[in-house]
């Protein structure tokens, strides 16, 4: 999963700080590109008087691959959500205490006990977001499921992202499956929707699709609800974003820390400023990403806390279906399905 | 040893050392990862195991391989046929050569990948070239240029277009302007003496060329993903999906391996045919 390789990072290269590494205690923060305001580093350096290397990646095996040899050098880490557990396995994380963090409580009530983490013993909630349709308003019927996109007369402007999870998912709820499927019939059965819809395509895109859809050489499109925010940004009397009827993948990506880390207390307060409710709302603001902080939510802006792209209501949310872990011979199924599919 | 010698051996050894920590060691690490199992998150683990050279047997595998090989080919005789009649031009322009072989390698300043957006924008179905046409009124729906195999054909000649002008050029220069002379007293036209002298004097190059064309198009992937619109899956994505997406880096070892393999006999098989035809 490359879902961000898209945010251009702008901020990520201004944000990240190679820091004088002589000088006092330093922590070590490994981000997704464009997770934090472009002062948010600065203000808890000054604050704390501790240095922060911070780093980014563009996706989760970017980092785990790094992380993996339990000698990365990192203490800080944001992984999704079905990444959380394998690493957990692993050994690679460390508990979080939660005596050393005072804004725990404003976590939105769902976050605060998630299906993949239920007591927040490994990791803290951080942001969220999902997949649905981006498309043009002028299309009638404005495309509400995912069988929409299974339409021969929009043939050569639709496009899927690039990534075998999305697609399959897809097409599992378009069957009615759950999207974890791990069953070989489900999963031959949705490749086989995958290769019936690829003549329709007008390619895979994943990030670039914001560009191209604002341009109008796409009609419709799977994307990640934080680019169809940007696009729709760019062209509002034009776009628009559905969240599809049969159901979608939510994720979500979540602060963890590091066993290997050394520096647990200044990890803690890393975490802890990063749920303060105001720092959490200045990140939203210049990121325009879904928080997982409820109070941190009630300080944006009404513009964006009404934006039903970012902050669909609930009972759209919970159409959703979370993304979990596959199983090692699930993975490679999907794999070799997708590898048939493209080679199709 | 001859002082002479143990000069040489001191001179060499950096170079040696610096190619046997950048490409043996690492290479040692791909050809012991491809003999491990998959990790479950990524990584190998033990028990040791021939399966992920096993798997690659799969006609599905066999596929990827032929259609990598044959867009390549493709590739390569676009390249050699749009890059000879320019290299003999270069090497025949006299004073003006080293400014023509600098706006040749002019475009290696950018990256690859920028020079690819850059096609897309002129390729796009809102890109200038349908824009300018359907403001000409030569066409009134955009053409579909971008996003199929014709764009990927466009986009590996052009990046490795510089790649077959260089040897063309350095063989073609070296030719003695004196053998065509010749050739004309003999009474040959100058198309004559083209496929009869320039030509054939020129194999060397043209072998040059093509190998180093063919096989970096064999590995690339960055092509079919941005211009193809991953609608096809040639041996670099294979290998690098392995390595993100699937999470099985001993598959993509193994098959990055049995690339770098083909590539090799390949070479051999081209040397061969060469020696035979001169």
């Amino acid at each position: 999963m490359n879902r961000r390789r898209f945010l251009e990072s702008s901020a990520a290269a201004a944000t990240l700080a190679l820091v004088d590494c002589t000088s006092g205690p330093r922590l070590n923060v490994y981000n997704w590109s464009d997770y934090v305001a472009p002062d948010t580093v600065a203000n808890f350096e000054h604050e704390t008087g501790l240095r922060v290397r911070y780093g980014t990646y563009e996706s989760n095996q970017e980092m785990l691959a790094q992380v993996l040899s339990g000698n990365s050098g990192w203490d800080v880490i944001f992984p999704s959500a079905d990444f959380l557990g394998p690493m957990r396995d692993l050994g690679l994380l460390a508990p979080i205490q939660h005596s050393l963090l005072t804004n725990l409580n404003s976590l939105d009530p769902v976050f605060r006990a998630p299906p993949w983490d239920p007591e927040l013993q490994w990791s803290v909630p951080y942001m969220y977001g999902a997949t649905g349709i981006l498309y043009q308003k002028q299309l009638m019927p404005a495309p509400q499921s995912w069988a929409d996109l299974w339409n021969a007369k929009l043939a050569g402007k639709i496009t899927m992202l690039d990534d075998a999870t999305e697609v399959f998912g897809a097409c599992l709820k378009k069957l009615g499956y759950s999207l974890n499927s791990a069953d070989t019939a489900e999963l031959r059965a949705a490749a086989q929707e995958a290769r019936k819809q690829k003549p329709l395509l007008r390619a895979y895109l994943n990030a670039e699709v914001r560009d191209q859809a604002v341009a109008g050489d796409v009609a419709a499109a799977q994307a990640w609800a934080v680019t169809a925010a940007q696009a729709i940004a760019a062209a509002p009397d034009r776009l628009a974003f559905a969240y599809p009827r049969e159901g979608f993948v939510r994720f979500a990506d979540n602060i963890a820390i590091l066993r290997e880390s050394r520096r647990i207390e200044a990890a803690h307060r890393w975490i802890d400023y990063l749920l303060r409710p105001a720092v959490a709302a200045a990140i939203v603001e210049t990121t325009h990403t879904a928080t997982c902080n409820g109070t941190a939510y009630s300080l944006l802006p009404e513009s964006i806390r009404k934006d039903p792209v970012l902050y669909p209501p609930a009972d759209v949310l919970n159409r959703g279906e979370w993304l979990l872990p596959q199983s090692t011979g699930s993975q490679r199924l999907r794999d070799r399905l997708w590898t048939e599919m493209k080679s199709a | 040893m001859t002082p002479a010698n143990r000069l040489r051996a001191l001179f060499l050894t950096p170079a040696a050392a610096v190619m046997l920590a950048t490409l043996g060691v690492p290479l040692a690490i791909v050809a012991t990862y491809s003999f491990l199992s998959r990790g479950a998150y990524g990584g190998v683990e033990i028990p040791w195991t021939q399966e992920n050279y096993t798997r690659l047997l799969d006609p599905l595998y066999g596929g990827i391989f032929l259609r990598s090989a044959w867009i390549s080919l493709l590739a390569t005789v676009g390249c050699l046929v749009l890059a000879f009649p320019l290299a003999l031009f270069i090497a025949r322009s006299g004073a003006r050569k080293n400014l023509y072989l600098a706006l040749v390698i002019l475009p290696f300043w950018t990256s690859f990948l920028i020079r690819l957006y850059a096609w897309m924008f002129l390729l796009r179905d809102t890109g200038l070239i349908n824009t300018a046409l359907e403001a000409l009124g030569v066409i009134h729906a955009p053409l579909p240029m971008l996003y199929n195999e014709g764009a990927v054909l466009l986009g590996l000649i052009y990046g490795y277009l510089p790649f077959a002008v260089l040897p063309l050029y350095a063989t073609l220069e070296r030719q003695d302007p004196a053998l065509l002379d010749a050739a004309a007293d003999l009474g040959a036209t100058p198309v004559h003496a083209l496929f009869r002298i320039t030509i054939p004097l020129s194999m060397p190059g043209i072998w040059a060329a093509a190998i180093l064309v063919f096989v970096p198009c064999v590995g690339t992937y960055i092509v079919s993903d941005l211009l193809g619109g991953s609608k096809t899956v040639l041996i670099g994505n294979l290998v690098q999906n392995q390595f993100t997406s699937s999470r099985d880096w001993p598959f993509g070892a193994a098959a990055s391996l049995v690339l770098i393999g083909a590539a090799i006999g390949m070479l051999l098989l081209m040397r061969k045919s060469r020696e035979e035809l001169l």
